[in-house]
This record gives structure tokens, sequence and C-alpha cells, in this order.
């Protein structure tokens, strides 16, 4: 028998609904009769049926409005129709409209079981394929953004691993979403209504991590003035996340993994352990089993954490998505500074694609926060990007606006491809010699490619850190570099500090030592 | 005189259901039969045959739907604005098929089992 449906059956005449009632009764669906078409359309809103069969002829209007009707409020049932005309223009007709499958009065009940029970399962299958192809191509995942193939392969596994009690080890660089990941799977789990807790290891003094992870009791030790939960605790019958897990000292360690093994929490100050019911998370931005090999951290606590690894792809190698998170930022900082932008143009489309985002989507966020808050338009060009982003931008090529006549056949006769990498333009034309007949539709391109392009490197004169040649000492470089930032941001501290991806104060405190 | 129930229809009724549906769906069917009939009596007789018409209409479903093909015809005949037949001699001549229409089902509703 197929599943229990829910059927809605818009007829005005009685015997006929009861005909059709007293047919589908052993077959375990839920019936529900509509006696005109206004009836049927506010039903099926109601009370999204799985499939409607219709009359041809009702009071109000007829069966194929009510179809267009329901198509209209996007009622998603299977459509079939029910009618005294069994002729072709009839059958066509409700075919246009959406019907599945018509039924010509008076009809048998093995010709109205089986007809339904046909297209309840084509709805089935239709919805399953369309949750599957939903999973497949889902670009947005619990505040997750991007649509890759590696994004899709962490949503697959976390969506898999949420409803176990499994403990999850997650990896990836900084700034790549780990926390984001850690409250996935706790939001996808059953134990979403109760609490996530994160907890940053790293953050945390060695001296008040126990006490953070476990709680305290009053009088434990100097400033505990009263009872503490702790994480672990403070997690009961929910997820505790523990962060840059690798940071945790070694004695620490060894209390984690009886926690972990035994489930029972023991507070600073206390010797009776309390059994909570906790699912831990843990992640590192470091490799863990060379964290192991290296004797950083213990073996036993690495296999009781890493029972299902995720490992989150850095933002370099999740193509598309870049421009995906970017677009996202642009619209939320630009809706809250007031901005009018629209999306990226293409050369800034190509800086972001062509970036190696090594702080990944928190340095996105912060290139995109910047672009906004200094500047406006209907398009954020690539001259809106931090110097720095658009110097170390790999050239990507975009599609170039179409040139003018003459343009066009000036860059055939240099063999440029019309769509060409926009910074291999103008070192080509450098190329051309001086006395080149072509020179002023030379200079004229020139300029034309310099305001679609990208900036041109920064003039020698500008400091910047010497990459190749003899090695200098770390402390210059790291100061010429700084130096060089600053040169960009024109001296402006906190934006200097923002694309180096370190705290002001480091830059103000360097400044100092060096008497600059 | 011919059956006024077409065997394969209400035969097929007969055999598809249990025997408690069955009699449901011939006492439905007495109840919308006198209904309409009367509904499209007032109406010819109020001159309104739009709904005359919509009555007839209800009553050709309602009568195919057990077998009741002349009756059904009758009513088609009613439904049709181009036909010129007089609402009181095919209401005249509906009366006297339903009349047999009913008697049959009755039989019917005494032994569903016959087919």
């Amino acid at each position: 028998m197929a599943r229990r449906a829910r059927v809605l059956l818009v007829e005005d005449t009685p015997t006929q609904a009861e005909i059709a009632r007293a047919y589908l009764s052993d077959q375990g669906h839920e019936l529900r009769v509509a006696e005109t078409g206004a009836e049927g359309l506010r039903m099926a809103r109601d009370w999204a049926p799985d499939a409607i069969l219709i009359d041809v002829e009702l009071p109000d209007f007829d069966g194929f409005e009510l179809m267009r009707r329901l198509t209209a409020a996007e009622v998603t049932a299977i459509m079939i129709v029910i009618t005294a005309q069994g002729s072709v223009n009839t059958a066509v007709t409700a075919m246009r409209e959406g019907a599945i499958d018509f039924i010509v009065k008076p009809y048998a009940k093995a010709r109205l079981t089986v007809t339904l029970a046909n297209a309840l399962e084509q709805r089935r299958l239709s919805v399953e394929l369309a949750e599957a192809r939903a999973i497949i191509t889902r670009d947005r995942f619990f505040g997750f953004i991007g649509g890759s193939p590696a994004m899709q392969a962490v949503y697959r596994t976390i969506q898999d691993v949420a409803a176990s009690r499994a403990n999850v080890f997650i990896t990836g660089e900084s700034g790549t979403g780990k926390e984001l990941a850690a409250e996935a799977i706790h939001r996808a789990s059953p134990r979403a209504k109760m609490p996530f807790v994160p907890l940053n290891c790293g953050a945390i003094p060695a001296t008040l991590i126990e006490s953070e992870v476990f709680g305290h009791k009053r009088g434990a030790f100097t400033g505990a003035t009263e009872d503490r939960p702790g994480a672990a605790r403070s997690a009961d019958g929910g997820t505790l996340f523990l962060d840059e897990i690798g940071e945790t000292p070694p004695d620490m360690q060894v209390k984690l993994l009886r926690f972990v093994q035994t489930g029972t929490v023991v507070p600073v100050g206390s010797s009776k352990g309390e059994r909570v019911d906790v699912r831990v998370v843990s992640a590192t931005n470091r490799d863990p089993l060379a964290e192991v090999e290296a004797g950083r951290f213990r073996e036993d606590l690495y296999y009781r954490l890493y029972v299902v690894p995720i490992h989150l792809p850095p933002l370099r190698e999740r193509g598309e998505d870049v421009l995906m998170i970017a677009r996202h930022f642009l619209g939320a900082y630009g809706r809250e500074e007031r901005r009018k932008f629209r999306g990226f143009a293409p050369d800034a489309e190509a800086v972001l694609l062509g970036s190696a985002w090594p702080g990944n989507v928190r340095q996105l966020q912060n290139v995109i926060r910047n672009l906004v808050v200094r500047h406006d338009g209907d398009l954020a060009t690539a001259a809106m990007l931090p110097a720095d982003l658009l110097r170390a931008a790999r050239p990507i090529a975009v599609p170039v606006a179409p040139l003018a006549p003459a343009a066009t056949s000036f860059l055939s006769a240099v063999a440029l491809p019309a769509v060409a990498p926009l910074m291999e333009i103008p070192a080509a034309l450098a190329e051309l010699p001086a006395n080149d007949p072509l020179a002023s539709i030379a200079a004229a391109l020139a300029a034309l490619v310099s305001a679609r392009t990208l900036p041109a490197p920064p003039e020698p004169s500008q400091p910047r850190p010497e990459r190749r040649g003899p090695i200098i000492p770390l402390w210059q470089m790291e100061k010429e570099h700084i130096l060089a930032a600053l040169e960009e941001c024109g001296q402006d501290v906190p934006r200097a500090a923002a694309l180096l991806e370190i705290n002001p104060s480091t830059i103000y405190r360097k400044l100092q030592g060096w008497r600059v | 005189m011919t059956s006024a129930l077409d065997l394969e229809t209400i035969g097929g009724l007969a055999r598809d259901l249990a025997p408690a549906d069955f009699v449901r769906i011939v006492r439905t069917f007495e109840t919308d039969l006198s209904r309409l009939v009367m509904l499209m009596v007032e109406q010819a007789t109020a001159g309104n045959l739009e709904e005359y018409r919509r009555s007839a209409h209800a009553l050709a479903g309602a009568a195919g739907a057990i077998g009741a093909n002349r009756l059904a015809a009758d009513a088609r005949v009613a439904m049709d604005p181009k036909d010129t037949t007089p609402p009181r001699d095919l209401l005249l001549r509906m009366g006297a098929e339903a009349r047999q229409v009913l008697t049959e089902l009755a039989e019917w509703a005494a032994n569903p089992g016959r087919t």
C-alpha cells in the first residue's frame, strides 16, 4: 500500500464525491472534499495536499481555471482531472494546465486508485530529486556561504555526523570557519535546543583553563568566591566546542582525556566527579598528527577526539565561493553603511578570485568592510581594493568590454587576444617600438585599458620588501614591510594593521621601538 | 422496458465496494436526485434557465456515476442552451425515468451482491 497521502477532491456533486471517497477508503489516504473552485483553492493553500482530484465542471469557475490559480499560488500538489468529457481537447487542455493525468467518468475503482498511486509515486520521486539536487547544489548551509565541491563535501559530512554523538575534530586554516562548522554540527543535531558552549583554549591562561573547562568550587583558589560550573557542565545535554585544542597545556590534556573517556567532570577544589552528557567538537589550525608526532599533543587524546575529522578548505581552494561571500559582505555592509553598491565590477572580481587569501574568510570580510567604509558607487571596482591585494593577486582573465573598431584591429596587429589577462595588455604595449605609427592608438588604448584594469605596479621609489637577493635580517624585513604597508595606507595605522592582519598596537609598539 | 441502469457501471460499483458503502452511495444519489429535480422544477418555473442548466449538469454527473445513462442523457439535453424542448416536457420525462432508476436502485441496494 502507498504511504498515507493527503488527497483533496474538488467535486460539487455529492454522489460523485461519495463514490470517490468509498473507492479511496481502503487506500489509507486522508481525503477532504471541496464543493467549489474557490473552496478548493483555499483548502489547497491551507492544507497542502499531495494530490488534487479536480472535476472540470464546478459551480463557480471551471477546473482548468482552478488549475491555473493553483499553479499561480505555487501549490505543488499533483493534479488529476476528472471529467465526463473524454475528448482529446479536454485531455490536451488538462495536460497543458499541469494535470499529471485525467480520468473519464464514470470510472472504476481500479482506474482511480492506480492513477492516484502512479501520480503520488511520481510526486515522491520528484520531491526526492528536488531534495537531492538541493543538497548537491546548495550554496548556503547554516551560516556557511558557498557552493564549491569542497564545501559540499563539508556540508555532507556535517549533516551525516550531526545526529551521532561521536566526537568531531575540525581542522583548517585560521578564518576558514571552524567555529561556524562546530555550531552547524550542533544546530543540525538533536542537541540543537541545548547549549552550544565554545571555548578558545588558546586564549585562556594555562593556570585558568582547568577551571574554565571543569568549573571550580568556592575557595578552590584565590579569587574563587563562588562555585562556577565551567564550560563542560554548562554544555550538559549540548555541545562543547574546544577551539585551538592544540594550545592546551600537557597537564590539562590528561584531564581532558579523563573527561572524554568517562564523561565525568571534577571541578577544581572538589574530589567528587559529576557526570555530564556532552558532545565534544575540537578544532585546530595545526596539523594534529604532526603535533602528536612532535610530542606536543597526547596521542591517546588525539584518538579520543579525532573520531570524525572535518577539514575546512582554505578560501583560495573554494573557487567562485570567494565572489559569493564577497557579494554577501558587500550587501550586508552596504546596507549598514548606507552605500549604493549593487555588486562588483569585473576587474574587482578578477582580483578577488586571484588573491591567495591567507587570512581566508576573515581577511575577505575585512577587505570588503574596508572597501564599503571608504568608498561608494554603483559597482565596487578593483581600484577600491587594498593595494597589497592588487599586487598579490594572480592575473585572472576577465571579459573586456568591446573596444572601438580601431582599437580591435590594433589588438589583432599586436597579436593580443580580444579577451586577455588585463595585466598583460599594458606589458605588451610597452614592447612596441617608440616610433611605431600606431603609437597614438597605443597610447589611447593604454589609457582605456588602465582605466578598466588593475592599478599599475607601485613606483620603484616606493619602499617594498625585497623578495629575492641577499638575505637581510628578519627585523629589517619586518620593518620595511610594515613601513610599506603604512605608506600604502597613507600612514593609517588601523588599516595597515588590518592588511597585515596584526593588531594596531603591534605597529605602534614597533614604531616606538624603531623611533620612527 | 430495458433497464434504467447500465449494468457495467452499477455492477462495477457493487463489485468494487463494500455493501455498506454501496448502500450509502445509493442513498446519496437518491438525495441528490430528489434535490436536483426539485431545483430544476423551481428554476424552470421561475424562468431561471441558467441555474436550471447548472442543476441539470449536476444531475447528469450524478446519474452518469451510478449508470443511469438515459436519465443522464435527458439531463444533458436540459443542459444544452440550443435545445428547444420545453423544460416541462423534459422534466416529466426525467421524472418518469427517475422513478424507474430509483426502483432498480432499491433492488440493487437490497442485494448488492448480485452482478
